[in-house]
């Protein structure tokens, strides 16, 4: 469980790729894979700076989307977020 | 079709120096021959413009790349830019050392070594004496470090009959998963060397019928993406598909073999970009100098190469009384190059009309 204090940052020997439009892909060099990112999840992976919380995150994210994002948004994040973690393609930088 | 923001993958020829040469090499006749090599430090400042264009591979070939002696510092550089490699190689300069290093990284995706044949006689013959016994020491001592080796066999006049005694070697004793193969193509010194390198129509039929049988009884480990195996394929693909009534092949019809100029670039020994290292004569900038991206987006002899994807092949005088030209794509734009001058024209050797004609033929289906 994310600490009040820690932020989640990229690891940054993951290389973030955009490739068309606002779609990515994540690249881990040391195991070989790659994971598709689309543009919601490329927006919140450039938040990933160690200095924005999930709250903040989803702000900023609901000022992008018109009309808002819908009700169960920061429960996907925090599993998105979660996910990344698992993978070891983030970590977290305590603020 | 959309174009990445930039190239995926780089192949890039390290050096021009090498221990041998092949008869058929692709190279040392061609606009990629340069006198000196680029020194350290120019391909460790392009590795950073690489790390800042996404690149995710890279591949190291020459020459040999085994022949540069900062070989270990210019992989250090690959790794610390997230990148990860493969590399093309004789297979003759393999060490424990070199070898043990390139484990170490963890970011090797493939070595390829080329073997030609089940033994001396008809590897040595283009690639030189005592080339095999080294090839096939190399091969077992990447194997030994548990590193991903590939092998490439090129098929020419000397070794089309070997092609059993080769998968045996390859598949049985030394145990590979798979090997590819290519034929001697009208590339580099191969021009020189045509007639005794390159197979006519009659060797070719006994081979794309000898690889698809081996590939039977190999299930399916043999592979190709060019030469017999993979024009037997299509071509077999093609008759079948007229035989079924349909009118058309998916993406067939236009001059779309080759996607690579959509995903990939490369660079020459002496830091030119190039579309693809088999058309070195196309120069879109120095490394260092001119921006990658810039040429990759916007660089006018790409945008060409692109372009050749929407040319109907029955706008070419050599396609235009051909039954063949829906099921067809036209070939690699190298050898189109050095078969007729343009790149973007079909290329004569990819043509089944043409593989007919000279009295070619395809194996009976079982």
């Amino acid at each position: 469980m994310q600490a009040k204090n820690e932020f989640p940052t990229v690891n940054p020997m993951v290389v973030y790729r955009e490739e068309f439009d606002d779609w990515a892909v994540l690249f881990d060099p040391d195991t070989n894979e790659t994971f598709g990112l689309d543009p919601v999840s490329s927006f919140i992976w450039k938040k990933l700076d160690g200095k924005h919380s999930i709250e903040k995150i989803l702000n900023e994210l609901d000022k992008e989307c018109e009309g808002g994002v819908p009700e169960d948004a920061p429960k996907h994040i925090e599993e998105f977020v979660s996910d990344l973690k698992n993978r070891g393609l983030i970590g977290y930088e305590q603020n | 079709m959309q174009l990445m923001k930039t190239p995926k993958s780089l192949d890039l020829n390290i050096t021009t120096k090498c221990n041998l040469r092949c008869s058929y090499c692709s190279h040392f006749s061609s606009a990629g021959d340069i006198e000196t090599d680029l020194p350290t430090e120019e391909w460790l400042q392009f590795f950073e413009e690489l790390k800042e264009c996404a690149v995710l591979d890279v591949c190291l070939s020459g020459g040999e790349p085994l022949s540069r002696n900062d070989i270990k510092e210019l992989i250090n550089g690959i790794v610390a830019n997230r990148m990860r490699f493969s590399m093309l190689s004789n297979g003759t300069l393999m060490n424990d050392d070199i070898l043990d290093f390139i484990k170490s990284t963890g970011r090797c995706n493939s070595i390829q070594v080329s073997i030609d044949g089940p033994g001396p006689a008809s590897h040595d013959v283009h690639r030189g004496k005592g080339s095999f016994e080294k090839a096939l020491r190399g091969l077992k001592l990447l194997l030994k470090h548990k590193l991903p080796a590939t092998t490439r066999v090129t098929i020419h006049k000397q070794n089309y009959k070997d092609l059993d005694a080769v998968a045996e070697l390859l598949l049985e004793d030394v145990g590979l998963p798979s090997f590819s193969t290519n034929s001697a193509s009208h590339l580099g010194l191969c021009k020189q060397n045509s007639d005794e390198t390159q197979l006519n129509a009659d060797e070719y039929s006994y081979v794309i019928a000898k690889l698809l049988e081996l590939n039977k009884k190999y299930n399916g480990r043999i592979g190709a993406q060019a030469g017999p195996l993979a024009s037997g394929k299509h071509w077999k693909e093609m008759e079948e598909t007229i035989k079924s009534g349909i009118k058309e092949s998916p993406g067939c019809g236009y001059l779309r073999s080759c996607g690579g100029v959509f995903s990939k670039m490369a660079v020459r020994a002496d830091g030119t970009m190039i579309p693809c290292s088999q058309i070195p004569h196309i120069e879109l900038g120095k490394i260092n100098k001119d921006s990658l991206r810039e040429a990759w987006i916007n660089h006018p002899e790409l945008k060409r190469l692109r372009d050749r994807r929407d040319i109907p092949l029955k706008s070419f005088e050599f396609c235009r009384d051909c039954n063949y030209t829906a099921y067809c794509r036209g070939g690699c734009p190298a050898l189109a190059y050095t078969l007729t001058g343009d790149e973007n024209k079909p290329s004569p050797d990819a043509c089944y009309r043409t593989f007919l004609e000279a009295g070619g033929k395809l194996p009976k289906s079982n």
